[in-house]
């Protein structure tokens, strides 16, 4: 008994830990998956950041390349005007101007971020102002007399486009190299995270089928438990009925050699009567009391033996015909001792009748036996109903039900508190045999009684002033 | 007389001898016993009364009754269960074989007296009453 508790305590145990550690690779798990796809998440915001910014880049180089486009047609288109004296041009070099500053403006809102971009940018748009001056300042019918400011002007303006086409190879060159860096690193950083993901993905995986393989020998365990406890029931309740039999069969047997001494001393008196001498007569006496006491102990322990959950079908009884049926069984001693008897309404519960009528009927017993020798014996039933919580010892699955209190209240002679335990004990006695008859099996019938109805009972007594026996049967069915 | 307990059939014999009654009381220690005497031949006298244990070996009360209350021999004697069990089952299934009667063994011996003066007086005295 020792040794299997013990067993069953580390078991518990070490299933404890099982469990605790299943959940936390169920949970480490959970985790991982959660920061594997939040990396996948981060790793393709990246991919779109950088695909925008290479496209940002690509707009840039694209839109340097129109300006140096835009200026060489003003060039062009100038020159032409120059040379040639064809007024047509004067319209097409200031178209060509206009185009100019759109473009620097574009190019403007793209490298909105980079300092340095800006700066020539800047630069560049001086020069390509200034650019746009001459040409215009060129394009005049008017400049054109004067071929000393047409010198003067054209040179400058090659000035101007030889910065300009200076600053426009630095800003692509560094855009390109711009580009360049910003592969590099998200290459990296792709094969950086790329790493940790395939580590975090395989912990996972790790973590997920070990849990996988403890659930599953938890469940394997569990199924090997409830059979185990299943075959535990059935062998105790093939113990229990045999216990039962025994406790018939012993006790019936027991009787016969008793009825046997019984028969023969009673039938050595009769024969004898006349040969024996008052000794012998008294220890013959003696004999056949002793025999006959344990006639009445072993009887009553079959009747003990007798009340038990099996047999016939618990049903709703009425309380108030059980007790008086259990009245009407005692009415010779109840009129013997002009007991008197006074009763609440009772409820109805389910129950098995016959024992519930032993029940109240020991009790009542209980009560006339052990009265005061000159006063009349009262008892009052009374009925209320009350949570399961108020019940001292009670199950923690018995809390939050209702339960009947039904309280036995008798002006007996009561007993001392320190008994209200023991004189539920099969056999226990609180009096001599000389003061009160009977074997001691009253009240331990009453708790087994109220046991098989999953209920509790108690007495409460001041010594001399009478006693109050309390019975709690639960509101709800129990029993199946 | 069938018993498989000496002891019972000593006081029974006793009971009758301290009545002052002369019955012929023949004994068997089991069924199987009563059930040899019953079928031989040369016993074809009745008898006026059998006393019958319930519990006995090879074969016991129950099996006798049912025997003798399947055949039409002996069918108008009265038969006395006599038996330690007091068990309802027990007295409900003998009464339903066709036991006359059903007595549990008394625990005393003056008790036993008196009870065999009164099955005498019932069962036994000739003219008292006819089956």
């Amino acid at each position: 008994m020792k040794l299997s508790t013990y067993t069953l305590l580390r078991r518990s145990l070490s299933e404890q830990q099982l469990s605790l550690i299943t959940r936390f690779l169920f949970g480490t798990s959970l985790v991982l998956i959660i920061a594997l796809s939040y990396s996948y998440n981060e790793i393709n915001q990246e991919l779109v950041n950088y695909s925008e910014k290479v496209n940002q880049t690509q707009h840039v180089i694209s839109g340097l390349n129109k300006l140096s486009s835009a200026i060489y047609e003003t060039t062009y288109h100038a020159d032409s005007y120059i040379f040639l004296k064809d007024t047509v041009y004067i319209n097409k070099t200031l178209a060509a101007i206009k185009v100019v500053p759109e473009i620097t403006k574009k190019i403007d809102s793209l490298i909105k971020d980079d300092g340095a971009q800006r700066k020539r940018l800047n630069f560049l748009k001086e020069h390509a102002g200034k650019f746009c001056d001459y040409s215009e300042r060129l394009s005049r019918p008017a400049t054109l007399i004067n071929p000393g400011a047409v010198n003067a002007l054209y040179k400058r303006k090659n000035e101007e486009i030889a910065s300009m086409i200076k600053l426009i190879g630095e800003m692509n060159k560094l855009e390109d190299q711009l580009m360049y860096t910003r592969l590099q690193s998200r290459d990296n950083y792709m094969q950086q995270v790329y790493r940790y993901n395939w580590i975090i993905m395989l912990v996972a995986v790790v973590f997920l089928s070990s849990a996988f393989v403890l659930l599953d020998r938890e469940l394997r365990r569990n199924k090997f438990y409830r059979v185990d406890l299943e075959n535990k029931i059935e062998n105790l309740n093939r113990s229990n009925s045999e216990l039962e039999q025994f406790a018939y069969v012993a006790s019936h047997d027991l009787q016969e050699p008793l009825r046997k001494i019984r028969s023969f001393s009673d039938r050595l008196v009769a024969k004898y009567k006349s040969e024996l001498s008052g000794e012998v007569f008294q220890m013959l006496e003696k004999i056949d009391n002793s025999a006959q006491r344990m006639q009445n102990l072993i009887s009553d322990l079959l009747s003990f033996s007798r009340i038990v959950k099996t047999g016939t079908e618990a049903k709703i009884i009425n309380l108030n015909t059980c007790l008086s049926e259990a009245k009407s069984n005692l009415s010779e001693v109840i009129m013997e001792n002009k007991a008197s008897i006074h009763s609440e309404s009772l409820p109805s519960v389910e129950g098995y009748n016959s024992q519930i009528v032993q029940l109240f009927q020991n009790l009542l017993s209980n009560s006339i036996k052990y009265r005061h020798e000159n006063v009349r014996p009262v008892i009052r039933i009374t009925h209320r109903l009350v949570d399961g919580e108020i019940i001292p010892g009670v199950k923690p699955s018995h809390q939050d039900i209702q339960f009947h209190q039904i309280k036995f209240a008798d002006n007996g002679i009561g007993f001392k508190k320190e008994f209200a335990d023991k004189i539920f004990i099969i056999f226990k006695r609180l009096h001599a045999r000389n003061e009160f008859a009977g074997t001691g099996i009253g009240l331990a019938i009453c708790k087994r009684v109220v046991s098989n109805h999953n209920g509790y009972i108690f007495a409460e007594s001041t010594e001399g002033e009478g006693s109050n026996f309390y019975i709690y049967l639960p509101t709800e069915s129990m029993l199946t | 007389m069938a018993d498989d307990d000496a002891d019972d059939r000593f006081l029974v014999q006793a009971a009758f001898e301290d009545n002052d009654l002369i019955n012929r009381i023949v004994f068997f220690e089991d069924g199987e016993q009563l059930l040899e005497y019953y079928i031989a031949e040369e016993n074809q006298d009745a008898p006026n009364l059998i006393f019958l244990d319930l519990n006995m070996p090879k074969r016991d009360g129950r099996e006798v009754l049912r025997v003798i209350r399947k055949n039409t021999k002996w069918d108008d004697v009265p038969i006395i269960i006599f038996s330690t069990s007091n068990a309802p089952d027990d007295v409900v299934a003998s009464y339903q074989l066709g036991a006359n009667c059903y007595i549990v063994k008394p625990s005393s011996y003056e008790e036993l007296k008196d009870l065999v003066l009164n099955v005498h007086k019932f069962w036994l005295q000739p003219k008292a009453i006819s089956c």
